[in-house]
């Protein structure tokens, strides 16, 4: 076999390859993607550190105090004074929005990241092991998977009571399956590959050539997963907030403000309409920027 | 491998998957603390009666696995529990009514996906990089990022508030009796049964609670057929065709999307399992008396019994579902089994 093109090199120059073809201009069209998706990434997680940070430095950033009643008339339509309008008790729901950013941004990430590292972890092992331990795994994904997540992160939510770190927990068991699925499919690729196997005969141990050889040759495919999947967790989130899995009122977030503001659609109806527009708009740029990244990357 | 032992070894991983599931279940019903609570609810203590026979039956003062075993058997007897947020009437009999209507949205829904997702998928690939190719990507793409219950409210509004062109809630007109039970889904027995106003209407409240889960699912066929066009478009075959003559739209439609529409059938099962998961929230929104509407109220109401249930339904319904997408796709491509 060719060292050439499977020698431990060719994952290295692969990956430089891969961040010029990011910033070299060869993909226009694909860069405008990832910079539009960027964008609004970034806007969202800029502004949501930003809420975050005052709120613990007890600034307030919003034009009003969210939670604060009477700040404006009863069902204000939108205005220069309420950007937003106002909900039923006198609210203004533009501060409400962005005094909620945090949740959604802080969960879609907290979730991924930590079904990734399960996933990753549980996947590569049983990919590079084979036998007993991947058969078990397998039988437990393939259960999980025949599970609609959301419907069994209702159930789990429902049992622990609502709360943020409840709701996460119950994303979370639901939400690692596909990435173990994922590491071991990708584990299975790389394991055989030449590099592995001289590190496995140069006396590496398993967990050894899995940190250093498997896992940094599987972790861009695992990444651009990641991206596509943080909309998912974010809508999946949004679902079980709607249904009155959160936070606890009057604290805001975007699904609960939607399903309040829901039972004024005659007299206000674009109360509804404006965190249900945000949460889309957040979601869009997670596609946008995962689409983008998948096909600069070309992983598919 | 041939088809019959790949139809029974799939069967025996169904099995096992609906096993994992009330294995699931029943850890979630313990996990409640004391399992009468998932069972009956909170309001156990009003029922002492109900609560002694629970104990009885289920054997909760006996050891895990004991509990286990009259579990499953309770539930493959039909046991579902009581509801305590629709007065203790048994939860089988709740799944009974909702579920025709869960079945009736979904069914349409996946009707509409289908049609707006290939439309528009063989439209993309027809017109790549033209604008309508663009139009297609910005729509496809707000839709299946916005979750259900945005899209189904849109859709409320738009429709029942400013155009009042269909009905807002319910599965019916009110005053309209339901048919007998044929194949219990209220749409297709009452065309059996040639009663035509509730058909008429039963037809028009199904259409927006299933628009609106189209619209957030059509995008997956989209994407998904119009990337497989565009490549199936550049293989010898299509080439071959044109050589022969014939004109673009027919190498187009009669070669191009047949072929391409292998990857969307591997998809499906995941659009259905999108789909079911979005009744929940747009049978809520459209006040729809699914079984989507009947586990919000649910869990309002801290009733566990009736979210258990539906859990366990819902996780069913998917895995037939992935079941009956495995078999098919087993019988269309011999790769599948024999690989």
């Amino acid at each position: 076999m060719n060292q050439d093109d499977n020698g431990p090199q060719a994952g290295r120059r692969k990956r430089r390859g891969l961040l010029q073809s990011l910033t070299g201009g060869v993909r226009i069209r694909r860069n405008k993607e990832l910079v539009i998706g960027g964008g609004v990434i970034a806007f969202f997680v800029i502004l949501a550190l930003v809420v975050e940070v005052c709120t613990l430095l007890h600034i307030q950033v919003t034009p009003y105090n969210p939670i604060k009643e009477g700040v404006g008339p009863s069902l204000a339509a939108p205005s220069l004074a309420h950007l937003m309008g106002t909900d039923l008790v006198g609210r203004d729901v533009f501060s409400r929005i962005i005094a909620a950013t945090p949740n959604g941004i802080a969960i879609g990430f907290v979730v991924v990241s930590i079904a990734m590292a399960v996933g990753l972890s549980v996947g590569s092992l049983a990919g590079f092991r084979g036998g007993f331990p991947d058969e078990v795994l397998m039988r437990v994904t393939d259960i999980f998977f025949a599970i609609p997540s959301l419907i069994m992160a209702i159930a789990i939510a429902a049992a622990l009571g609502p709360g943020l770190v409840n709701m996460m927990f119950a994303l979370m068991i639901v939400w690692w399956p596909s990435y173990a699925r994922l590491a071991r499919g990708e584990t299975l690729k790389v394991a055989h590959q030449n590099y592995v196997e001289s590190a496995r005969m140069s006396g590496q141990g398993v967990g050894g050539v899995i940190v250093k050889h498997v896992i940094p040759n599987i972790f861009l495919t695992m990444i651009v997963y990641a991206t596509l999947d943080l909309g998912t967790v974010i809508i999946a989130y949004s679902g079980l907030s709607y249904l009155g899995l959160s936070v606890t009122p009057p604290a805001a977030d975007w699904g609960q403000m939607v399903a309040t503001y829901e039972n004024y659609l005659i007299s206000a109806p674009w109360l509804a309409v404006f965190p249900g527009a945000v949460i889309a708009l957040g979601v869009i740029g997670f596609s946008i920027f995962g689409d983008g990244l998948r096909d600069a990357l070309e992983v598919s | 491998m041939n088809l019959v032992s790949y139809v029974l070894r799939r069967l025996l991983l169904a099995l096992f998957v609906v096993l994992g599931v009330l294995t699931f279940t029943f850890i979630l019903a313990h996990s409640l603390g004391n399992p009468i609570h998932a069972w009956l609810g909170k309001a156990a203590a009003l029922h002492p009666e109900l609560v002694s026979l629970y104990v009885a039956k289920y054997h909760l003062n006996d050891p895990f696995y004991v509990q286990y075993y009259y579990y499953v058997v309770g539930l493959l007897g039909g046991n579902l529990g009581y509801s305590p947020s629709r007065g203790f009437e048994p939860v089988i009999q709740i799944i009974g009514q909702t579920l025709p209507n869960t079945l009736q949205v979904a069914i349409f829904a996946i009707v509409l996906t289908l049609v707006l997702g290939i439309v528009l998928g063989i439209a993309a690939a027809f017109y790549h990089k033209k604008p309508i190719d663009v139009g297609i990507r910005a729509f496809y793409l707000a839709g299946y990022s916005s979750p259900p219950f945005f899209v189904a409210l849109v859709l409320l509004i738009v429709f029942v508030y400013f155009l009042h062109l269909l009905p807002t809630s319910g599965s019916a007109a009110a005053g309209l009796s339901p048919p007998r039970p044929i194949t219990t889904l209220p749409i297709v027995d009452s065309l059996l049964e040639g009663d035509y106003t509730y058909f008429w209407s039963s037809l028009q409240h199904v259409i927006l609670p299933s628009l609106a889960l189209a619209l957030t699912t059509f995008g997956i066929v989209t994407r998904i057929l119009r990337s497989a066009m565009l490549d199936v478009m550049h293989s010898n075959f299509i080439m071959t065709a044109r050589a022969k003559g014939l004109d673009e739209r027919t190498v187009f439609l009669k070669h191009g999307f047949r072929n391409a529409m292998i990857p969307v059938v591997t998809i499906s099962s995941l659009v259905v399992t999108w789909l079911l998961t979005g009744t929940v929230f747009v049978e809520n929104i459209f006040s729809y008396p699914g079984m989507g509407q009947y586990v919000v109220q649910a869990l309002l109401a801290q009733d566990y019994p009736g979210v258990l249930a539906v859990t366990l339904i819902y996780a069913i319904m998917i895995v037939i579902t992935n079941l009956v997408a495995d078999l098919l796709y087993a019988a269309f491509d011999p790769q599948v089994r024999l690989g």
